[in-house]
């Protein structure tokens, strides 16, 4: 390997058309490779890190710290709560299960004081609490469904009277419950430090997120309660980076528990599949006949029939869409996954080359099996295929490429009937209900490339072999 | 046994007719060999037997019963092609057994038949070899093999041995024939090779543009040609054609040759035909170099010494061109004069305007 990379044209030193040489590979290796380095390094990113759109290479996050916002009687308090659990700073990006794996309640007992407020709203306890004391209570029933009531029906209700009595924690708590009362707020920074503009002294803060581009980035100390904003120069923030490789972008959807996505990524994967292996089948076979019928028999109109196939290889494929849809919905095969095998079946461009291909294997061989009394249906399995394999399987690569890559068809075929998904249809299509869930879709499409790729890897070979065995090309 | 029959074959490509009508009887168990220059159409002729070509017009019986109409697959015949035409993904073995299987024989059979057809033909070793594993004689020999194991009815040749060297081509020569005197099968041979054919042949049809010229045993077509192509086209070197007069007198008929040399031909060989211009036809080893006076006469301008025979190069006086082939070794050299007698017995006459043979059959 190493031997055949350090080759050279000429003997011993390398000439500058062996610089230029390997100058041109390494430019070309990575025009093609990095941007798939660059997804591939994106889609191990945590939800958390694509949301900010954090442009960094590299998959992982910024130490963080959370800061408090909580409403008091004498005003906003802002203030930084350090040294939180990971599964408390990421509450709002954690799947059901697993915020429901955490002990909520044990963590928060141990809290006291304005932050407890905030991370009993940042761990969504209040509305918990509030409907346990509304039921201990014995509170009015509409007080749950008061902070949805229209203005006229809040006017009926006296909800002062209600909360009247109750003890100060509980009148804040169904306050903050029935939107009477602003709610604390937790937010995630980023921790870094940097020295203080005014004393010098280095400290830590905490900033939404940090732009090389801007000059300044604004931060509050974290020591500190209801701090002002203070200008900090960007080149002197240091931050800690932690690299994390979030797996569960592939391990989620994969095991189909992505958390409030729309399509079932392994639906679409295995309709995929099924549309890429038949339709290839289906148009290697058709191609193949058709070709050989059109490059080793002779009849009516086959100059006709060659001119027609050639001139529909000159329209453009986006003018005939429409007519494609019509044809599926006048079948009925719209919305199944034959909706999308079908329309693409025979390709002219496919014929076509199979025929040039088939027209150089000599005619007398064909003959020669006549003579052998082989039936024209096992001329063309036992000679014509195997022998025509490398351009079959040049076609079958591109085929396959083209199947699994297509988005078009499926567009058309069956955008309204979720279970006939393909993967394509799928990224596009691939968000949560209420979020974008880019990472899942980021994971996604790296897997999409791996069948095409391994395709290629597999069947290479036999196009070699073919360029090997004709001493062509 | 099979016999092969053409009655007024022709054949049209388009508007083109390159096969004008052939009436050719091949009785059981004849080599018989298609010989011609380039393009004449043995080939053609050859695929209509076969049945890969249709026939344009006439009948094409094989063993009294047309065919015209049956698929080359039905005829029961096998062909040899010109580029052996073996399936190049397929083994030798697999070469050998495809037709077999095709016409779904027993296993036990086709491999008892591959395995006797390999031994006859020395292949016994390459069976599991592929084709472009092999040398040009072995596909050669891998090709007939094919054609053997279907013990088919007759079998036929295309130019098989065109892609050989000249040794090879000898040793396979007399393969073929061995096959034939051991298989006694009907077999069709096509050449443009006058020699192959005169070796090989029991009978052979000259073919020219498409027509049928000759049809005989070799040595007939040697000895009474009968036409001109005929007698340029078998023996080699080719037969010495002068042109002359015939002249019909009154006890015999005389040949006069362009310079006024007569030579008086035999009533017998010819009859008594009328005044005409002929040509004269003699082959090269039918000429005599003599030191006394002769009717032709040779200015030699080359000289080929093969050391059992040497062949003479040269003009007559009125500058036609003769070849004379003379035993052993020879003295002759460039520039000499030589006087030459031919053989009375081995004249040809043909008619100057028909090119027919003037001869008595
Ligand atoms: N498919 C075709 N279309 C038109 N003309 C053809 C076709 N095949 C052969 N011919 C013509 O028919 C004539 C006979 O061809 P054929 O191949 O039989 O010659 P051949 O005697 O076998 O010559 P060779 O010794 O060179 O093989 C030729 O003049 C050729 O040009
Ligand atoms: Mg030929």
């Amino acid at each position: 390997m190493w031997a055949f990379l350090t080759r050279t044209q000429g003997r011993g030193r390398l000439t500058l058309v062996d610089w230029l040489s390997y100058g041109y590979l390494a430019f070309g290796f990575l025009l093609i490779f990095i941007p798939v380095v660059w997804l591939g390094l994106n889609s191990v990113k945590t939800a958390f890190q694509i949301e900010r759109q954090d442009i960094s290479l590299i998959p992982g996050d910024y130490t963080r710290v959370a800061r408090a916002t909580v409403q008091g009687p004498d005003g906003k308090r802002i203030f930084f709560i350090t040294d939180l659990p990971d599964w408390v700073l990421n509450w709002r990006d954690l799947s059901a299960a697993d915020q429901a794996a955490q002990d909520v309640a044990g963590f928060l007992s141990a809290q006291t004081g304005d932050a407890a407020l905030a991370l009993r709203s940042h761990l969504g306890q209040t509305e918990p609490q509030a409907l346990a004391v509304i039921a201990a209570q014995g509170l009015p029933d509409w007080l749950p469904r008061y902070r949805t009531m229209s203005a006229s029906a809040k006017a009926e209700v006296n909800i002062e009277a209600a909360l009247a009595g109750l003890s100060p924690a509980n009148d804040r708590l169904l306050r903050e419950f029935t939107g009477l009362y602003p709610g604390a707020r937790l937010t995630s920074q980023i921790l870094v430090s940097a020295p203080d503009p005014q004393t010098g002294e280095i400290r830590q803060w905490g900033v939404s997120n940090i732009d090389i581009k801007r000059a300044f980035t604004p931060a509050r100390p974290v020591d500190a309660v209801n701090a002002k904003v203070t200008k900090l120069p960007t080149a002197s923030l240091q931050a800690d980076r932690n690299v994390q490789i979030a797996w569960e972008n592939y391990i989620d959807p994969l095991s189909g528990s992505s958390y409030g996505v729309t399509v079932d990524f392994t639906r679409c994967l295995t309709n995929s599949v099924i549309v890429t292996i038949v339709g290839t089948a289906i148009t290697l076979l058709i191609n193949s006949m058709a070709a050989f019928a059109l490059s080793k028999y002779k009849f009516r109109g086959q100059v006709m029939f060659l001119a027609l196939i050639l001139a529909t290889l000159m329209v453009p494929p986006t003018i005939t869409l429409v007519g494609v849809f019509k044809a599926i919905q006048a079948t009925g095969i719209s919305g199944s996954l034959w909706g999308i095998i079908i329309p693409g079946s025979a390709t002219p461009a496919g014929v076509f080359m199979l025929r040039q291909y088939m027209l150089t294997l000599p005619d007398e061989l064909i003959e020669a099996a006549r003579m052998d009394s082989a039936s024209e249906w096992k001329i063309f399995w036992k000679i014509v295929a195997p022998l025509a394999l490398p351009a079959i399987a040049a076609l079958g690569i591109l085929s396959i490429v083209w199947r699994w890559n297509d988005l078009i068809v499926p567009l058309v075929a069956v955008a309204t009937v979720k279970e006939a998904y393909t993967i394509q249809l799928c990224l596009l299509e691939f968000r949560g209900e209420h979020t974008s869930q880019e990472h899942y879709r980021l994971a996604m499409t790296m897997v999409s490339l791996i069948p095409t790729t391994l395709v290629f890897v597999f069947l290479q070979r036999y196009i070699t072999t073919g360029i090997a065995n004709s001493g062509m090309k | 046994m099979t016999s092969i029959q053409l009655k007024n074959i022709k054949k049209s490509y388009g508007k083109t007719e390159v096969i004008h009508g052939i009436d050719l009887d091949i009785p059981s168990g004849e080599f018989c060999v298609f010989v011609g220059p380039s393009g004449c159409g043995k080939s053609t002729l050859l695929r209509m037997i076969a049945g890969l070509e249709d026939v344009t017009a006439g009948d094409l019986l094989i063993d009294g019963a047309r065919v015209n109409g049956i698929s080359a697959a039905k005829r029961g015949l096998a062909m040899v092609f010109q580029s052996y035409a073996l399936y190049p993904h397929m083994s030798v073995r697999k070469n050998l057994s495809f037709g077999l299987e095709n016409i779904n024989l027993p296993k036990a059979e086709i491999k008892s038949r591959v395995e006797d057809a390999a031994r006859m033909l020395q292949i016994d070793g390459y069976l599991d070899r592929k084709p472009g594993q092999l040398s040009g004689g072995q596909r050669q020999r891998v090709a007939i093999g094919r054609a053997v194991v279907r013990e088919p009815r007759a079998f036929l040749f295309d130019e098989p041995l065109s892609n050989l060297d000249a040794e090879l081509r000898v040793a396979t020569r007399g393969e073929i024939s061995a096959l034939h005197q051991r298989l006694g099968n009907t077999m069709i041979y096509v050449t443009h090779d006058q020699v192959e054919a005169m070796t090989m042949a029991d009978k052979i049809a000259v073919l020219r543009a498409g027509r049928l010229e000759q049809f005989g045993a070799p040595l007939e077509l040697y000895n009474a040609p009968a036409n001109m192509f005929v007698a340029g086209f078998i023996g080699s070197p080719r037969m010495n054609f002068l042109k002359a007069g015939l002249i019909a007198g009154a006890g015999q008929t005389i040949l006069r040759l362009q310079d006024g040399q007569d030579i008086a031909l035999s009533t017998d060989r010819f009859g008594r035909p009328a005044s005409r211009p002929a040509v004269m036809g003699i082959r090269p080893g039918d000429l005599e170099i003599t030191d006394s006076d002769a009717p032709l006469h040779m200015q030699v301008t080359a000289v080929e010494q093969l050391g059992s025979e040497s062949i003479l190069f040269g003009t007559s006086p009125c500058d036609e061109e003769l070849v004379v082939t003379a035993r052993g070794q020879t003295a002759v050299r460039v520039g000499d004069r030589l006087n030459l007698r031919p053989n009375p017995d081995a004249i040809h006459v043909f008619d100057a305007q028909s090119e027919e043979s003037l001869a008595l059959q």
